[in-house]
Order: C-alpha cells, then sequence, then structure tokens
C-alpha cells in the first residue's frame, strides 16, 4: 500500500484574461496517507479538489511544494475513476480494460474485476450499449485491474441518479475491503464521505486545509445508519463552522 | 385497470403503402424523374441527344462494336489507361495528406506555418492544375497524376487536421492520467477518433481526384477517360460526349457504393450501435406513449 505525502503545495492559475487575477486554487495544502485507508477530500466547488488529484496524478502541475506517492520506497502505481466513464467509445469494454492494462495476466485481472462490479457478460459490448451507472462501474474496473498502490476518485458518481449511485457506494465498500487500496476520493457530497470514509478532510474555499476529521465506524456502511447520521451531523457543523469563517474573512477583506 | 394492446393484421394496401413511402422507391422515382425531364428536353434541343441515343453509343463502347464502321468502341483501353493515374494520384495524395495533416493538427507552430497554404490549396480549382501542370511537364502520365495529386491532396489534408484537433481532451487527459504508452494512444484512441475525418478526406479525394483526372488526360494526354470526351466534344458528337460522361460519373457513383460505404459501415460499428441504441430508446418512449 502506498503513501503519499502532500507538502506546502500551491497551484495558482494564470489569469485568462488581461486586468483580471490569478486564480489560486490551492494554498500552502499538507497532508500525509497511508495503509489501506478510504480518505475523502470535501469542499465547495472551486476550493481545489480535483485540483489536487490532477497534480497527485501528474495530468497537473504544482505551483509551489511537492507531491509524493510511494510504495516501500519505490514510485507508486496510480488508478483513476473520474467524474464521467471516459471510455474509448470505439473500443468495447474488454478493449478499454485492455487500454491501461501491462502484464502477462491482463485478460484474467481484467475479467476478474469486471465480475466484481457485475459486469461479466458486457466486455463485448460498446459503451454506448451500457447504461450510464454500467459505464462507470467499467471506469471503476478499470482503475481496479490497475491494481494501484493508490486509487484517485473524482466525484466518481455525482453524474448518476440517486439509486444508482447508492448501490454503487455499497458495492464501492465491498470492492474497497477486498481490493485493500490506499484510496483518495474526492466530493463535495458529506454523506457520501461518511458513509466510504474512514478519513475526511475539509478544504476551504482557496484550497486551504480547514480540518482533518476521522470516521471511526465499522464498515460496511449503509447511508440509513444511525451512527452514520451522526457522523454526518458533525461532518456538516464542521463545514458550517468553515463557511462561517470564510464569510467573515471575506467581510473583513471588504472592510479593508 | 388493465391494459389491453390490439395488433392489427398487415393489410395488402398498408403494404403497398410502406412500399411507395420505402427509401428504395423514392431513389428510383427519383432517377425515373431525370430521365423524363432529359427525354423531354431533347425533344426541344437538337444539341440535347435523348437518352436512348445516349445509351445505345454507351452500348457499343462497353461491348467494344461499331460506330457505324468508323471508330470502334474502346471502354476497357481507356478505363484501363485511367484508372492508374488515378489510382497512384489518390494513393500519393493519402500518404502525403495524412503526414502533413498529422503534423499540422499536432503542432501550434506547424500549423501557423502552413494551414493558410493549405486553405488556398483547397480553394485552388483542378483546371489550374491541369492547365499548370500541361504547362510545366507537357503531355504524359505524369501530368495527369500530379493534377490528380494536387487536386485531391489538400483534402485529405484539412480533414486530418481537424480529425487530429478534435481528438477528445477527457481521453488524452485519461490515457495521461494511466501511463498509456504512445504507441497505444495512437493506435486506440488518435487513430479511431481520425478515422470519420479521414473518411471523409478520402471520400472527397476519391471524388475531387476523378474530377481531375478527367481535366488532365483532357488537357495532357491522348488516351484515357477523359481524352475520350474530349475526342467526342471535339469531333461535335454529342452523345458521344456525353455517354462518356454519363461513364465517368457512374463509376464514381459504383465506388462509392461498392467501396466506400461498406467500409465506412464497419469502422463505424461502435457509432451505430450508439444509434441503434438511441432508436430503441426512442421506439420504446413511443411504445409507452402509445399504450398510456
Amino acid at each position: 500500500m502506498a503513501t503519499l505525502r502532500v507538502e506546502h503545495l500551491n497551484k495558482t492559475f494564470p489569469a485568462i484574461e488581461r486586468g483580471s487575477d490569478a486564480t489560486t486554487a490551492i494554498d500552502d495544502l499538507s497532508f500525509e496517507i497511508g495503509g489501506h485507508v478510504f480518505v475523502s477530500v470535501v469542499g465547495p466547488s472551486g476550493c481545489g479538489k480535483s485540483t489536487l488529484l490532477n497534480i497527485v496524478s501528474g495530468i497537473e502541475t504544482a505551483t509551489h511544494g511537492s507531491v509524493s506517492v510511494s510504495e516501500d520506497g519505490s514510485p507508486a502505481r496510480l488508478g483513476y475513476v473520474f467524474q464521467e466513464p471516459r471510455l474509448l467509445p470505439w473500443r468495447t469494454v474488454m478493449q478499454n480494460m485492455l487500454y491501461v492494462l501491462e502484464g502477462e495476466d491482463v485478460p484474467d485481472r481484467a475479467r476478474d474485476y469486471l465480475r466484481m462490479v457485475g459486469l461479466d457478460d458486457a466486455g463485448g459490448k460498446f459503451p454506448a450499449q451500457l447504461s450510464g451507472g454500467m459505464q462507470q462501474r467499467v471506469g471503476i474496473a478499470r482503475a481496479f485491474a490497475v491494481e494501484p498502490d493508490l486509487l484517485l476518485m473524482d466525484e466518481p458518481f455525482s453524474h448518476l441518479d440517486a439509486i444508482t449511485a447508492r448501490s454503487l457506494r455499497e458495492q464501492l465498500q465491498g470492492i474497497w475491503t477486498e481490493a485493500k487500496k490506499t484510496v483518495l476520493f474526492v466530493t463535495h457530497d458529506i454523506a457520501e464521505a461518511v458513509q466510504l470514509s474512514n478519513r475526511v478532510l475539509i478544504l476551504a474555499p482557496g484550497g486551504r486545509l480547514f480540518a482533518d476529521l476521522p470516521i471511526e465506524l465499522p464498515y460496511p456502511r449503509k447511508a440509513s445508519d444511525t451512527e452514520v447520521a451522526m457522523a454526518q451531523a458533525e461532518l456538516l457543523r464542521r463545514f458550517e463552522e468553515m463557511q462561517e469563517e470564510t464569510d467573515a474573512a471575506r467581510a473583513t477583506d471588504v472592510a479593508s | 385497470m388493465s391494459q389491453a394492446t390490439t395488433v392489427a393484421p398487415a393489410s395488402p394496401i398498408a403494404g403497398v403503402g410502406r412500399l411507395l413511402r420505402s427509401p428504395l422507391t423514392a431513389r428510383i422515382a427519383s432517377y425515373l424523374f431525370l430521365l423524363v425531364a432529359w427525354q423531354l428536353l431533347s425533344l426541344y434541343e437538337d444539341r440535347f441527344p435523348p437518352p436512348a441515343d445516349v445509351f445505345g453509343f454507351l452500348w457499343i463502347e462497353v461491348t467494344g462494336g461499331s460506330h457505324g464502321g468508323i471508330v470502334r468502341g474502346e471502354f476497357l483501353e481507356h478505363f484501363a489507361a485511367t484508372l492508374p493515374r488515378f489510382t497512384l494520384g489518390i494513393a500519393i495524395s493519402m500518404v502525403l495528406g495524412i503526414v502533413s495533416g498529422v503534423v499540422i493538427g499536432g503542432s501550434k507552430i506547424a500549423e501557423a506555418l502552413l494551414k493558410d497554404t493549405l486553405l488556398m490549396l483547397v480553394a485552388l480549382p483542378a483546371i489550374i492544375w491541369a492547365f499548370l501542370t500541361q504547362m510545366w511537364l507537357g503531355l504524359g502520365d505524369t501530368a495527369v497524376v500530379i493534377t490528380t495529386f494536387l487536386s485531391a491532396f489538400p483534402f485529405v489534408a484539412v480533414n486530418v487536421v481537424q480529425g487530429i484537433q478534435a481528438v477528445p481532451r477527457d481521453l488524452r487527459r485519461m490515457s495521461g492520467a494511466f501511463h498509456v504508452s504512445s504507441y497505444r494512444r495512437v493506435r486506440h484512441l488518435l487513430l479511431p477518433a481520425v478515422t470519420g475525418y479521414l473518411f471523409a478526406g478520402f471520400r472527397f479525394a476519391v471524388i475531387i481526384g476523378w474530377n481531375a483526372v478527367l481535366l488532365g488526360e483532357w488537357f495532357s494526354s491522348s488516351e484515357g477517360v477523359g481524352y475520350q470526351a474530349r475526342y467526342w466534344y471535339d469531333a461535335n458528337r454529342y452523345k458521344g460526349f456525353v455517354a462518356w460522361v454519363i461513364l465517368f460519373i457512374g463509376f464514381i457513383v459504383l465506388i462509392d457504393r461498392v467501396a466506400l460505404v461498406p467500409l465506412q459501415r464497419r469502422a463505424f460499428r461502435w457509432r451505430d450501435t450508439q444509434v441503434k441504441q438511441a432508436q430503441r430508446r426512442v421506439e420504446g418512449i413511443d411504445v409507452a406513449v402509445t399504450g398510456a
């Protein structure tokens, strides 16, 4: 299992138009995760959650600071589940799996993970022949099939209907428990973060770390469990605290 | 309350109605309309030969018969002269069009340097190349091949440039996140994404190239389809000229139906599946609405 170390990370996007200001997406962010953990990053829109995942995966570069992902000292393998399935529409489900996999046991591995998400018979189908929920399950199977040391998930259920998302959340807990991966999960849904994670990082606007909270509840968890509802209420209270602080800081800025 | 669905037996009148509304009937009707219009025009205009005369002439050309004992039908010989020139011109256009399309589409500097030149080449009509190549190279195969190549090439390149620039950014980033090798990216992401544009470019190249080969042979050759059209035109034999034009058009329609359309259908199996799926969903809604 991997260790992800984020130290004094800063990401600033240059101004798009002349006269406008540069945007700070992440500001002096530091944290470390490792082992069989499911860590969620929650925060309002535009607080740099997806940017953080993109920097960790290497799609984007940091302005300052450092990010390192290692597995016992050597570079770690990463998997990524995006907001949308991002499947190649002209390739079948099985070909989409094979596109990202390396190694000798690749077809078997692809079949195993498709079975794990309940899509054993879908290998020969094109993405357009599957529902949105099934396509997202292929995206999840693809990321797990890489057998990553660190799995990055960027609001993977936000585009799905409530019933499909609920079923996939329960399925994901089972897969994570079985596959024993380190997961960094981005969401703006507090209920989802509480149901899935054993640690939650709250990011404030501007990409500042506001709180780092453990969720010590046994798995599997259901959204309707009383303990989950209580943990949700506590997290929501901290979230509101963060919003009040942000509003107060903004008011002071305007006054000065 | 339960819902009963009744299915009416198919009546012969409904069957005839369906046949009349079918695309095949519409296509046959359009050909018949053209023939009738042509026949009517030929009744009032002497220089417009009637369809029967033209098709009679065509028959003699194709079967190698004789036109009044003077000139023999030479369809096969002239097509055999044209096809290698056309094929070579198109092959060069495809290779150079793909290479330059990839370069221009993949590099901002190359795009700034070359895209305007490419658009100028697209705007240049084939007849200008036919004149220029005859001036530069005189009579012969080379002038015809170069005319075909220069006329078809920009259409391939422009389409490939568009295809390269239209590769979905999300899929490129997904490939980056999974560290997919360059070979796999080209084979499974780039090529399929560009295929649609490449087909469009190829179809344009074939049609424009076929026109160019006719013009090239008209000015720079003593054999071939273009030369034959000019021969009958110069001889003031309109039915001969129209017959060769029909052969010319018939060939391109045949190539499109027999080769290009099936190839395109095969390459876009995945997209057709998408369309069929959507149609099924719409039919499902129709059934639900009808049953409600």
